[in-house]
């Protein structure tokens, strides 16, 4: 490892790893949307997977260490298993390619072309001059004293939140509820 | 080029960008359903590095709640598209316009 | 000092570096390396005993359970909770202000998530059978 740490500056890799995960994720997001290979709702999810992955890459750059673990677990591992699970259940065939209509394009563009305005605007407003320097360690303990301290009362909530769910999936799949 | 806040954020708006883009042209409900996961990852990630940047650690506590509303959602939502599929066999948007079951 | 934490996670790009290297090295050498079979049609279709094969190759396959996976989701979210949890749990103990809230507050957590498996189960939502 010490040699791996002189072959390349240590403030320079995660530099170059921010290109290589960024591009990763944006590449497995467009074959996410648009796969050109395959209209399959399979491949989709794969991809997805493979996008999440790739952020989870981003955010251990940006020292969200727990966070990459969650992002993992949680969407890699039980969401996209769930997703699999319902396009097999549903038996979805295979999507024809069709032309896309064109007022739907016309509203994707022009609210695509919104948001680049306002983040534009957003970026130009901002002094740019005055680079942050990061400094936040997402330490799991500091992360846990905040969730637990300043935000207990969202957590709470979140456990309401999570019942709600529970009582909607079952009503809807139950067909022969009582 | 040293990666600063702006980087990650382009990233963030990007993806966000291609979500929107399948939710408003693709048809098949499912690939929507993952376009809209890939929109609330676009808003952790803008969340993440506005945290690493701001230097407070609110962002990244956020960033666990979208994740539960995240899940929760998915688990309903795709209940109800199976609940759909079991009614009309289909799970393509242009074949559910009308709202009578 | 800033990227020691960092670097820590330095094996592990490695370990996915040499994972993908070695599929991707297997699965390429195999190409060079292998006597490729002239593929045709016949060869090319499932084996059914000598017989055509009838209908699709991918036949759908019932999943009874994925009222399960659903709500599997949703108590591993609750796990994504009690982790930091733990991890504060003794300093937040220890601290006189803090004492009766980290206990309280996943207790009550707990709680409420009970009650769902309760609904669940008094539902029959774990019963696939039918």
């Amino acid at each position: 490892m010490d040699s791996l740490q002189n072959l390349i500056p240590e403030t320079m890799l995660p530099d170059m790893m921010f290109y290589v995960f960024a591009g990763l994720t944006l590449g497995f997001g467009i074959l996410v949307v648009a796969n050109p290979f395959s209209r399959n709702p399979v491949t989709s999810a794969m991809f997805l997977v493979l996008a999440v992955i790739s952020m989870a890459g981003l955010f251990v750059l940006l020292h969200a260490f727990f966070l990459a673990a969650v992002q993992v677990i949680v969407y890699a591992g039980a969401v996209m298993v769930l997703f699999l699970f319902v396009i097999m259940l549903l038996d979805i065939k295979d999507e024809q390619k069709r032309k896309i209509k064109k007022g739907f394009l016309l509203a994707g563009l022009l609210s695509v072309g919104t948001i680049a305005g306002l983040f534009i605007k957003g970026l130009h407003a901002t002094r740019l001059d005055a680079h942050p320097s990061p400094t936040t360690e997402g330490d799991t303990a500091l992360l846990g004293k905040l969730l637990f301290g300043q935000y207990v009362l969202p957590f709470e909530v979140v456990s309401v939140l999570l019942l709600v769910a529970m009582v909607g999936v079952i009503l809807l799949s139950k067909k022969d509820l009582k | 080029m040293h990666a600063g806040l702006e980087h990650y954020l382009t990233v963030s708006f990007l993806l966000f960008s291609l979500g929107l883009l399948g939710v408003i042209l693709r048809r098949n409900l499912l690939v929507i359903y993952m376009s809209l996961e890939l929109m609330l990852n676009a808003a952790n990630l803008a969340l993440v590095s506005f945290s690493r940047f701001n230097d407070n650690l609110n962002g990244q506590v956020l960033v666990f709640f979208i994740i539960t509303v995240a899940a929760a959602e998915v688990s309903v939502g795709l209940a109800l598209i199976v609940a759909l599929y079991r009614r009309r066999q289909s799970a393509h948007v242009e074949d559910l316009t009308t709202m009578k079951l | 000092m800033e990227q020691s934490q960092l670097m820590q996670y330095l094996p592990v790009l490695m370990l996915i570096v040499v994972a993908i290297g070695f599929a991707a090295g297997t699965l390429t050498i195999s190409v060079f390396l292998g006597q490729s079979a002239k593929r045709t049609k016949a060869k090319d279709m499932a084996y059914e005993c000598g017989a055509n094969p009838i209908g699709e190759n991918t036949p759908r396959f019932s999943i009874k359970f994925h009222l399960v996976a659903m709500l599997f989701i949703l108590f591993d979210i609750e796990v994504v909770f009690l982790y930091p949890w733990a991890v504060v749990y003794r300093d937040m103990l220890a601290d006189h202000a803090t004492r009766n809230l980290i206990l309280g507050s996943m207790i009550s957590f707990m709680f409420i998530l009970f009650a769902g498996y309760l609904y669940a189960l008094k539902k029959k939502a774990f019963d696939w059978k039918n």
